[in-house]
């Protein structure tokens, strides 16, 4: 029963790479949507919808991901509703990276000095001119590095999928080795796999952060 | 590893539960199967010989071939699904697929949460281990670390069976449990006689079985309260013992006939 590790296995490694991509650029995609609302939101003056942020983010925050995956997929076709996995993980997925980016981006917001928002103010800017044009910007330069260093977390942990049927990198690697016999081979490549989706995200952030510096220094 | 398991042990839980919530079951699953025209059956893809993903990236083994055989049986088209050890109960529960051909054993406990057929393969799991480990007994796992795979019907034998003292190491399959196996992290292993055939493969003679665990027969599952669909699929199960295609699947896969714990009666 056992098969020898050859191109052929290579290939469908490669395959399965496709669908980590996929499930990371949902997440990416989603949680930045997402995070960006839960983040304004968590600011807000209105005492409701901060509350309601605080509830959002202490639920999903302190729920693994793979709980949420489980419940998005299996929970919902209990009530009837049979979503496809797809969505299921859109679901997860997107729920889960709003809570993080949002929390994060909430301090890069809240690290902004006040008098830069009440500055903006006595110009007469309204809410969404002062957020776009003075305080965003600024809290942006702060982001980078903890926002890349969830995404390259997050693209990992995408791995978490396959309870709910997704065939992506990691789980590949277990059916393959479950025939080769060959675990080191096999997890080996994915590793390096997995480098090899993360590392352009470290880089593309540090040049982000020195654009990013260059127009802010003084 | 502790976190998992425990993660691990609340889905089980979980499903527990959903068996629990979702016993009187609504309407007739044959039926719904007949007119979608379509049987969804939920297999395992990392367990060979039984379940498998061959080089053409397609699901294939004993199960696919029983399962191709099920469909063809009730003349439908056949969607295999695959499922993982601990999430098979899930999916069939929450209806995701119809019916399991996924080499599940049949224990009383499972049989709680969903309802088996006749049994359509049979497996012994014992222990198995290096040559110089004295162990003869369940007792004399004390103090030892034995790998099983994770929620299988050996995690479930081996953790019954244990004395507190023993550690058992549980793997997300059995291939990772071998590994552990071969590589000296666990000189113990609990596993079924089609794995210990690997073993011999990989390191002949090195390793030996040290005692038996149970020998498990499998069944088709379905969801609780469907007796129509299972009473079709029992009927389907005797149809294949009887004319000789389950003995051919097992010829081409175990390279061994029928066992005869299948035979009836």
């Amino acid at each position: 029963m056992i098969r020898q590790f050859g191109w052929n296995e290579f290939e469908l490694l490669l395959f399965a790479a496709r669908w980590t991509i996929v499930l990371a650029l949902i997440a990416f995609v989603g949680g930045g949507i997402g995070g960006l609302i839960v983040a304004l939101l968590r600011t807000a003056d209105n005492r409701t919808a901060r509350a309601a942020m605080v509830v959002f983010i202490r639920v999903f925050q302190g729920t693994p991901l793979l709980m949420q995956l489980f419940l998005a997929y299996f929970g919902m076709a209990i009530f009837g509703f049979s979503v496809n996995p797809l969505i299921a993980a859109m679901i997860a997925l997107t729920a889960h990276a709003s809570a993080y980016l949002g929390e994060i981006w909430r301090g890069c917001i809240q690290a902004v000095p006040r008098g830069q928002t009440e500055a903006a103010t006595t110009l007469g800017l309204h809410y969404f001119a002062r957020m776009r044009y003075v305080v965003l910007p600024q809290a942006a330069r702060i982001a980078v590095p903890p926002t890349v260093g969830f995404l390259v977390q997050l693209l990992k942990e995408t791995s978490l999928a396959s309870i709910i049927g997704f065939v992506e990198l990691t789980r590949q690697g277990q059916i393959i080795t479950s025939v080769t016999f060959r675990p080191f081979l096999v997890y080996g490549l994915v590793a390096a796999l997995y480098f090899a989706m993360c590392w352009p995200l470290s880089l593309g952030a540090r040049r982000m952060e020195r654009g990013l510096a260059r127009g802010t220094q003084r | 590893m502790n976190t998992f398991k425990k993660l691990g042990a609340i889905l089980l839980g979980f499903c527990v539960m959903l068996g629990a919530g979702t016993l009187p079951a609504k309407a007739d699953a044959l039926q719904d199967i007949t007119s979608r025209g379509t049987i969804k059956v939920g297999m395992l893809v990392d367990f060979p010989p039984y379940g498998l993903m061959n080089p053409q990236n397609q699901p294939d083994g004993y199960d696919a071939d029983v399962a191709k055989l099920l469909a063809q049986d009730l003349n439908l088209k056949l969607q295999l699904v695959p499922v993982t050890g601990p999430n098979r109960i899930p999916y069939l529960l929450s209806g995701q697929v119809d019916v399991l051909v996924a080499s599940l054993g049949i224990t009383p406990e499972r049989a709680r949460s969903v309802d088996f057929s006749e049994p359509y393969a049979a497996i012994s799991i014992g222990v198995y281990g290096t040559d110089d480990e004295k162990v003869a007994r369940p007792e004399d796992l004390a103090g030892k670390t034995i790998a099983v795979a994770r929620a299988s019907t050996q995690d479930t034998a081996v953790t019954k069976v244990a004395p507190p003292t023993a550690t058992i190491r549980r793997f997300d399959s059995d291939a990772a449990a071998l590994q552990a196996l071969m590589s000296g992290q666990v000189p113990l292993i609990g596993c079924s006689n089609v794995c210990y055939v690997t073993i011999q493969k990989l390191a002949p003679g090195k390793y030996n079985k040290k005692f038996e665990l149970s020998s498990q027969v499998q069944g088709i599952a379905v969801k609780p309260g469907e007796q129509k669909l299972l009473a079709r699929v029992n009927q389907f199960i005797d149809k294949i013992k009887a004319d000789g295609e389950l003995d051919k699947i097992n010829q081409k896969w175990l390279g061994e006939p029928m066992p005869s714990i299948l035979k009836k009666k």
